[in-house]
């Protein structure tokens, strides 16, 4: 992204967390994590959205059949438009993209679809499921839901799938492809994700009992969807009266490389005043993070990973980004860092009103 | 700027396999029983020669990274450039690693998983795992990403690509699609009643359905300027590109095919071009009562004011219907129409739909100078992208 470009802004919030369903920002009250639903051979622990009634928080939300990560998107993209205070009857719904980043996709499912393959052979498998396993039907019902006919794409990335979807979308918006969009990131908990962790020995202790989780090595793994609205510069500049929670500037990303040497290009000699680190919990990835975060940041402020939103892999970044505007300690430009083994990193750069 | 093009298909690896194979008129279509699953009756399209991967990486790689990776491998070969170090990567996949896992995975997961390569194959499940794989096999460390948009997958990844380096997020990106066979697909399109046990036989007023193919395209992009900057042999240029919504339905598109048709305007917005400058559409063409009829609509609605019927043929009657790379492997075709001024015919086409503002291609092979073609692209959840491509430049 060229630094000439204009910037786009994010202007609405909305999320479905372990904290629950939320429009605009997250509580900063430390989370623990809660048992599994399914069971288990002794008690293990994940963050895990708690149950709710999605028609009690979108009116008219109708759910039945659908995979929670569709029914998180729906209720997150809900929230995050009332939150920007858009009208969509005031909008050229063409003009409207959704960006979704997911790592696995409607997981639960896909599970679903298998058992019922293994309950009756392949050529007994259940119609109705089969379009609901597509990893890209959360976006798809978001944009049938919301009646958005603009460019609708699923992104999926390792490390940086969140990130990835923001470059995306803002991309979208700067080409004129697009005046606003909705970005959306998440994964859900399923017992195959989970035994896949445990088995490769990823998890955190703190997966199966209840030590604090700032010791932890390993990772909790984590679900939910966060959702951005995302406005072009000259949406905003006919809209003169709605929210900036941030600019989003420039940004680089690499599968590998001289992220240090990049990003100081990028930041043009100037320093952040605040660095807001993403990436999910297991040490080779936030350790990094946070010692580039350092090495750029200088004495100026970093923000750490939050503990509920690094069990999710790759897409947790649009949680990491919210819950550090929640809190953050100052104005100016920021940088929202994240790294990925083999000097892989993500880096946008930030206005903060 | 198109750089370099990398095909996998039933018909082999490389363009030229693929030309030769469609100009001959030979369908890949084969009535296939128990041959992905038992029980499965119907028709598809197999990749029967893949080379082998090296042994480094393939335990790891899924069929679908392995279709993809071959892909790579040939567009980068006749691509004539060795910087692609910092090239970025956008690639489309559906099917992702479903091929390396079975519904005792749903069973009992952590047993599925303790079984020999059990963690290694599981891991290649994320559908972002095939542009890993592209990166990882041939050291690209630049910007990369997947996507997966149902079967408007493969068009969509070269629309972003062309997207990033518009961005400047990087010079060169490579993207296209690749999707195997699988029983996971194959049931589910067979439990929504959507195969044609035979050969399909797309836009045909009896049509019954489509088939499911295999294969893999890859596509080097580059700017004008980087191209000429190094004597690229610029195959193609991507003239104008357009990604929408119907949102209308998960399945089915919408009825009077309006989302596609709006997509074909922008796309002839960003080219610049009117109808009248476009010689021919690979359609999405799927053999489906639904999509076909809405589709026929979103033609005569977008063409409508052309000087002439628009001539258009769907080639998934080769090889049917490759899911997540459909639309990379009908853009390498509609490259190679314009490349050799050929218009493929609809093969089985014998009672098209009515539609006086479209010129069906059926029969022989048409020869005529192309200047402009156009690939169209349709998918579940109502996603559509257009692609137009031009012969390069003078």
């Amino acid at each position: 992204m060229t630094p000439h470009l204009p910037p786009v802004t994010i202007t609405g919030i909305g999320s479905v967390s372990p904290y629950g369903p939320l429009a605009g920002l997250i509580p900063q009250t430390p989370l623990e994590p809660t048992a599994l639903s399914w069971a288990t051979n002794g008690q293990r622990r994940a963050f895990l959205v708690p149950p709710f009634r999605p028609a009690t928080v979108v009116p008219g939300l109708k759910t039945r059949r659908l995979d929670r990560l569709s029914l998180w998107a729906l209720v997150a993209s809900s929230l995050a438009l009332k939150d920007a205070g858009i009208d969509l009857n005031q909008v050229d719904r063409s003009r409207v993209a959704v960006v979704f980043a997911t790592a696995f996709g409607c997981v639960e499912l896909t599970e679903a679809f298998y058992l019922s393959a293994a309950a009756n052979g392949w050529n007994g498998t259940d119609p109705i499921t089969f379009p609901e396993t597509l990893a890209s039907a959360p976006a798809s019902h978001v944009s049938m839901f919301h009646g958005l006919r603009g460019p609708n794409i699923t992104v999926s990335n390792k490390y940086f799938a969140g990130e990835s979807a923001m470059m995306q979308a803002a991309c979208l918006l700067r080409q004129g492809q697009a005046d606003l969009a909705i970005v959306l990131a998440g994964d859900a908990v399923s017992r195959s994700m989970y035994s896949w962790y445990e088995e490769a020995g990823l998890l955190s202790p703190a997966c199966y009992n209840s030590d604090p989780m700032s010791k932890a090595e390993g990772f909790i793994p984590s679900e939910g969807v966060a959702a951005l609205v995302m406005e072009s510069s000259d949406r905003i500049h006919a809209r003169p009266d709605s929210r900036s929670y941030a600019r989003i500037g420039s940004g680089r990303w690499a599968a590998s490389g001289q992220p240090a040497k990049i990003i100081r290009q990028m930041l043009d000699g100037s320093v952040p005043s605040l660095t807001i680190c993403s990436g999910n919990g297991a040490p080779c990835a936030t350790s990094p993070t946070a010692a580039l975060a350092r090495e750029i940041a200088g004495d100026h402020p970093v923000i750490l990973p939050q503990a509920f939103a690094q069990g999710l892999a790759g897409t947790g970044a649009l949680f990491h980004l919210i819950a550090a505007l929640s809190n953050r300690p100052v104005s100016g430009q920021a940088l929202f860092l994240g790294t990925a083994r083999d000097s892989g990193f993500a880096a946008l750069l930030l206005e903060l009103p | 700027m198109i750089t370099g093009v990398g095909v996998v298909s039933p018909y082999g690896i490389g363009l030229d396999r693929l030309q030769a194979g469609m100009l001959s008129g030979k369908c890949c279509l084969e009535r296939t029983k128990d041959d992905v699953y038992p029980g499965f009756e119907g028709s598809t399209a197999q990749v029967r020669e893949l080379p082998p991967l090296s042994k480094d990486f393939s335990p790891r790689y899924s069929r679908t990274d392995h279709l993809a990776v071959v892909a790579a491998q040939d567009a980068l070969a006749n691509s004539d450039s060795s910087t692609f170090r910092e090239s970025g990567i956008v690639m489309a996949s559906t099917v992702g690693g479903l091929t390396e896992i079975d519904a005792g995975i749903a069973k009992d997961p952590a047993a599925w998983y303790r079984c020999p390569g059990g963690l290694l194959r599981a891991s290649s499940y994320p559908f972002a795992h095939v542009a890993d794989a592209i990166g990882e096999y041939f050291g690209i460390q630049g910007p990369r990403c997947a996507i997966s948009v149902a079967c408007a997958s493969g068009a969509m990844a070269i629309a972003l690509a062309a997207n990033m380096l518009l961005d400047d997020a990087a010079s060169i990106v490579l993207a296209g699609g690749s999707d195997p066979l699988c029983p996971f697909t194959l049931s589910g399109f067979s439990c929504l009643q959507a195969l044609d046990p035979n050969p399909c036989s797309p836009f045909d007023q009896n049509r019954k359905g489509l088939n499911l193919g295999e294969g893999a395209a890859v596509f080097v992009l580059e700017t004008l300027a980087g191209a000429l900057a190094r004597n690229a042999n610029v195959m193609a240029v991507l003239r104008g590109w357009a990604m929408n919504n119907d949102a209308f339905h998960p399945t089915a598109p919408q009825k009077e095919g309006s989302g596609l048709a709006d997509c074909i305007r922008l796309s002839m917005e960003m080219a610049n071009v009117s109808g009248d400058d476009i010689g021919y559409v690979n359609a999405h063409g799927t053999g489906t009562p639904l999509n076909d009829s809405a589709e026929a609509i979103a033609y005569e609605t977008a063409f409508r004011g052309r000087g002439r019927p628009i001539p258009v043929s769907s080639t998934k009657s080769y090889f049917g219907h490759c899911l997540g790379a459909a639309g990379a492997l009908e853009a390498a075709i509609t490259i190679m129409a314009v490349r050799s001024g050929t218009l493929l015919p609809t093969l089985r086409l014998t009672n098209p739909i009515e539609s006086p503002g479209i010129d069906w291609l059926r029969g022989e092979v048409r020869r005529q100078p192309l200047p402009l073609a156009m690939s169209a692209s349709s998918g579940f959840g109502g996603s559509n992208t257009v692609l137009i491509f031009g012969s390069g430049p003078s």
